[in-house]
């Protein structure tokens, strides 16, 4: 027997969530892609920042709710005596709220792209295009005769990887906190700002011996020669993505200390 | 198939709800837990289901250390709560999806107990069924699953008189040598004439865990008249029928075992009855 990862065990746990939340999903899916339908109906133009918003907001709600089964003891009981591995339950958990979520964001969005411009069109006698905002900049890079011309597209690495940082987060604290895990993991985040943010503080004092700059800049002249900063920048994006591992992992270690 | 040894827990730092308790369980047995509120028989089982763990000591369960909720050990535990998860499943779903977490499961066994219970349809919803009938499918479902190890928490609360006895009918069939019950529960009629060991906790310690043969070999029970003078009486209780004694079995005669009338007794005269085991 696979003590870590059996895929039969994975699918059951899928199949279990599935047949549990079954007219949860069906219903919430079909209202986001109403609320895209009636987000595109005046055409589908620079509608990117109100996708991103609801796929962050809805997202983070939905991570929080992974392990609502907490919050009411005999059901944290029942789901942790289920034959599966920790490992197992955080895979799954991790799949649906990261990977899954976003994937069914990407399928009502372009569902609600088409429907909604097509049905503006139709109704208000428009001659809107299809565009998909959410793969394309929200700004146009130039316009030429008339038309807008976009250089690069969004990367939607870039918002993927912003998506599952807010994911993991939120899914350390619906483990790590009992009822109510948006709102104290919100809590928790803006307390962590603070202390960052005091900590910023204590530096600037330590480093220029007062707490302020009173408005003046600091005035760094960096050549693209001397691509001073070009290590950190690698550091902060490995920095980036390794986070996300990092709450996984301590959700996972939180899973397996779990007692109810 | 269970051995705790010298186990402590406590949820607070400040209290100890288990101190050094030690004790171990045998297969082929359907043991009692009894005790008063408050006394740990609920922890004991989450411990052994692996649900919470010991601040100090060990515990075996199944041959693995139930910290861990490994599924080699999980697939062959069924935990009945005394309160039951809410999950919005019909019957037939609930089966769907986690009986084959289980290997052993028996869908026949299933149906047949349901049947027994008078639930015929399998597509009611478990979040709209009374707490009674929920109780009633997820004792089905438990015994059903025919796993090594199954820990009922109160299980007969909430169920109707004709259920208990229904109760108790299935559980007696449904053990065999290779399984092990233990039923947690202060309603100790309730189990009259299933559990074949008693465990008694006071104190949040193992006060007594002897089997029914032992403890009706070495006891007697009886109901005397209110003018009997006896020197063998260890407990005596005053009812309207009589006076119900435990006594020293001296004559080697079995005598019907009244499990609240031993309760009571340990209760009262724990070390006079500790030291005849």
């Amino acid at each position: 027997m696979n003590t870590i990862l059996d895929m039969n065990r994975l699918g059951l746990l899928f199949k279990r969530y599935f047949t549990e939340n079954k007219q949860r999903e069906l219903t919430f899916w079909g209202i986001t892609t109403v609320v895209f339908t009636l987000m595109h109906l005046a055409g589908s133009r620079e509608k990117a920042i109100s996708v991103e918003m609801f796929l962050y907001i809805s997202g983070f709600i939905f991570a929080a709710r992974t392990f609502k089964a907490f919050n009411f003891t005999p059901s944290g009981m029942h789901y942790l005596l289920i034959p599966a591995t920790h490992f197992e339950k955080l895979t799954m958990s991790i799949i649906l709220s990261t990977f899954y979520y976003f994937a069914m964001i990407l399928v009502t969005y372009i569902i609600g792209t088409v429907l909604g411009t097509s049905l503006g069109n139709l109704f208000f006698e428009m001659h809107n295009p299809i565009q998909f905002a959410l793969f394309q900049p929200a700004i146009p890079d130039f316009v030429v005769n008339g038309h807008s011309v976009y250089n690069s597209g969004p990367s939607l690495l870039n918002i993927f990887t912003a998506f599952a940082g807010v994911q993991a987060v939120f899914m350390l604290g619906s483990i790590y906190f009992k009822g109510n895990a948006v709102g104290k993991t919100m809590l928790a985040i803006i307390a962590l700002v603070m202390i960052m943010g005091l900590i910023e503080l204590f530096l600037l004092k330590v480093t220029f011996g007062t707490y302020h700059l009173n408005g003046r800049m600091l005035n760094i002249s960096i050549t693209p020669e001397h691509n001073m900063f070009a290590g950190l920048e690698t550091v902060g994006r490995i920095f980036k993505y390794a986070l996300i591992p990092f709450f996984w992992v301590v959700t996972y270690f939180r899973l397996t200390e779990k007692e109810v | 198939m269970v051995n705790v040894q010298n186990v402590t827990f406590s949820y607070t730092k400040r209290t100890e709800l288990l101190t050094n308790l030690s004790l171990k369980l045998e297969a082929g047995r359907i043991h009692g837990l009894l005790g008063k509120n408050g006394e740990g028989k609920s922890t004991l089982l989450k411990l052994i289901s692996g649900l919470d763990f010991p601040k100090a000591g060990s515990i075996n369960t199944l041959g693995f250390d139930p910290a861990k909720r490994s599924p080699e050990m999980l697939r062959d535990i069924f935990f009945l709560p005394e309160e039951l998860p809410q999950l919005t499943l019909s019957i037939a779903n609930y089966e769907k999806v986690y009986a084959p977490f289980y290997p052993n499961f028996s869908s026949e066994q299933f149906n047949a107990y349901l049947k027994e219970f008078d639930i015929e349809d399998k597509k009611s919803m478990l979040n709209k069924l009374s707490h009674g009938q929920k109780k009633k499918v997820f004792v089905a479902f438990g015994l059903a699953t025919n796993t090594k190890l199954l820990l009922m928490d109160e299980p007969t609360n909430g169920l109707d008189i004709p259920s208990k006895g229904q109760f108790r009918r299935m559980v007696a069939s449904a053990i065999d040598e290779n399984r092990c019950l233990i039923i947690s529960t202060h309603q100790v009629h309730d189990l009259d004439s299933l559990i074949d060991s008693i465990t008694i906790m006071e104190k949040h310690e193992i006060v007594f865990n002897q089997p029914i043969e032992e403890i009706t070999k070495k006891l007697f029970f009886r109901v005397a008249d209110r003018n009997e003078k006896a020197d063998d009486v260890i407990y005596s209780e005053d009812t309207l029928r009589g006076l119900y004694q435990v006594c020293v079995n001296t004559t080697g005669e079995e005598s019907k075992l009244d499990i609240e009338l031993l309760f009571n007794a340990i209760l009262t005269e724990k070390n006079k009855i500790v030291k005849l085991f």
